[in-house]
């Protein structure tokens, strides 16, 4: 569950908890991310996500537990840890009266050391240079979210926490927003927190993973770690399935049966080619062989228990 | 604090709080246009007195209330705040930046007002010399007396998200003030009446409540201001953004 010893720890958490009126909204939750990261923050829709986000930029305070941040307390040196942080929380926040370039400049100025030239950098690097002098109340939603996302980039930050960056886009949307957070770490070496409540959107970027469900860390390793779990399995369509199932248990394959498949958990050419012609030894027919693949999705539903994924 | 002015700057420069600050000054104008005239010993200070009734008693404390609502309505609207105190910035900052424009906003209402006098004093012709220091007491006093009320405002507009919750809370503070200013016992003590109180010439009202020492006013105005101002700076910072 830990990171190798050589990864420097950007953010880490201990036993971070929040209580609202007594109910922990998040419960001893224990985050690590490196420096390097895309760290997809996972779980479904009031899980603590947002609460822990929150908590992690000073905007809300944990009953409980400690955060560092660039090995600073969040608690003692909140100033200096957030000039390095560039966040978007929920949904993007802009003045609809003024452009994307006064929107940056507002919090450029509240930004020691940004030269105004940062502005066009973050304005191409989100690709809005063209509508940069229009008013942002007449933005689509996919182009407040690149605002957004142009205003957590302003300030040249070594951690982005973006927590929910594709709520509420269309399907293009969400792939334009996608490419633009992967070509991120590349392009500037930063370390980026993603929160989502779909794995299917952070999976293809993503190289760590917290699930967190009822404001419990419930998962936390690289997302190959998640994918191993995610191994297909053999189903075999046979006459009569059920004994066909206890003669496979009886020669230690690991094969289950649900009343309507039979299936077995190993996948290796091997197994696969030594049960089959153990079945027709034993006089089974064999219709099917194919190889089952439990989705990530499905592993992520298991894990959070599938409520509020609707 | 200086970065955070001007952040806030950017913000209210194409904003409609501009068209606000004139309407009260442009209203009191046509009254000393029409209502003024060049008679009596003292024709600036009775010409002040027409024109600064109406702002003094209603405009100006409900116009604290509007620059107040409106310097938190684009944060309320656009989930400003979480993004604002996000980025490496004190809350206190924050409120102090919030409040400073508030009052310049309000500085500049009371320039427009004396513009609108001594326009109002040319077109009629006053032959006496302007009584400077007495507008400087009249102007300056009045914009002083809403220091307090302009620190609950802000407060109060903080709190709310709804825009229309502080207007409401303003306007139900300032009408009182049409009858309290009327009494002698009440009108020292309410901090809404002292805008009014502050900027009417000194003994030009019979009203017995006017007639109050300055110290008087100045200590009800800055006793209301720091608790209205600590109130507000501790609920902000208390508050979960």
């Amino acid at each position: 569950m830990t990171l190798t010893m050589n990864t420097e720890l950007i953010l880490e958490t201990q036993g971070l908890t929040k209580r609202l009126g007594g109910k922990p909204v998040v419960n001893g939750v224990n985050l690590q991310i490196g420096r390097g990261d895309i760290y997809g923050f996972l779980g479904p829709n009031g899980a603590g996500k947002t609460t822990t986000i929150r908590m992690l930029l000073g905007l809300a305070r944990p009953t409980n537990g400690a955060i560092r941040i660039f090995g600073k307390d969040i608690r003692k040196e909140r100033l200096a840890i957030l000039r390095k942080v560039g966040s978007l929380v929920e949904y993007p926040s802009y003045y609809g009266h003024l452009n994307a370039v006064e929107n940056l400049e507002a919090v450029r100025r509240l930004l020691p050391g940004v030269p105004k030239s940062r502005i066009d950098e973050v304005l191409s690097i989100v690709r809005l240079t063209n509508d940069a002098r229009r008013a942002v109340k007449g933005y689509s939603l996919g182009m407040k979210q690149r605002l957004g996302i142009a205003t957590a980039l302003l300030g040249d930050p070594e951690l982005l926490i973006l927590d929910e960056p594709t709520n509420g886009l269309d399907p293009a949307g969400i792939q334009e927003i996608r490419e633009l957070i992967k070509s991120l770490p590349k392009t500037s070496g930063v370390t980026i927190l993603i929160s989502s409540h779909l794995l299917s959107e952070v999976e293809q970027m993503a190289t760590r993973v917290g699930i967190i469900a009822k404001g419990n860390l419930i998962y936390q390793d690289s997302i190959e770690r998640l994918r191993e779990q995610a191994q297909g399995r053999i189903r075999l369509g046979v006459s009569d399935p059920e004994s066909a199932w206890q003669m496979l248990l009886s020669y230690g394959y690991p094969a289950e049966w649900d009343r309507s498949k039979l299936t077995v958990g190993q996948t290796d050419d091997r197994t696969v080619a030594s049960i089959v012609s153990r079945l027709v030894n034993h006089h089974f027919q064999v219709y099917r062989v194919e190889e089952e693949h439990a989705s990530l999705e499905s592993i992520f539903l298991e894990m959070t228990g599938s409520e509020g994924s609707l | 604090m200086i970065r955070m002015f001007r952040s806030e700057w950017l913000k209210i420069r194409r904003s409609v709080l501009w068209l606000l600050a004139v309407v009260s000054p442009l209203l009191a104008g046509l009254f000393g246009l029409f209502g003024a005239e060049n008679e009596g010993d003292f024709p600036w200070q009775e010409a002040l007195s027409l024109m600064s009734v109406l702002h003094a008693m209603l405009f100006l404390p409900l116009l604290t209330g509007v620059f107040a609502a409106v310097v938190c309505r684009y944060e309320h609207g656009g989930g400003g705040w979480k993004a604002m105190l996000a980025m490496p910035v004190k809350r206190t900052h924050v409120f102090c930046a919030k409040f400073a424009v508030v009052m310049l906003l309000l500085a500049l209402t009371q320039l427009l007002l004396l513009a609108a006098l001594l326009i109002v004093g040319f077109a009629h012709g006053f032959t006496s010399p302007i009584p400077w220091h007495d507008l400087l007491v009249s102007f300056g006093g009045g914009w002083v007396a809403c220091l307090p009320l302009a620190a609950l405002q802000l407060f109060v507009s903080i709190a709310f998200q709804s825009f229309a919750a502080p207007l409401a809370v303003n306007v139900i503070l300032t009408l009182p003030n049409i009858m309290v200013l009327n009494s002698a016992k009440y009108a020292p003590y309410d901090p809404w009446a002292q805008p009014m109180l502050a900027m009417l010439p000194r003994g030009s009202m019979a009203a017995s409540a006017l007639n109050l020492s300055l110290e008087t006013l100045y200590l009800v105005v800055l006793g209301s201001f720091c608790v209205f101002f600590a109130a507000g700076l501790t609920y902000f910072n208390r508050r979960a953004a």
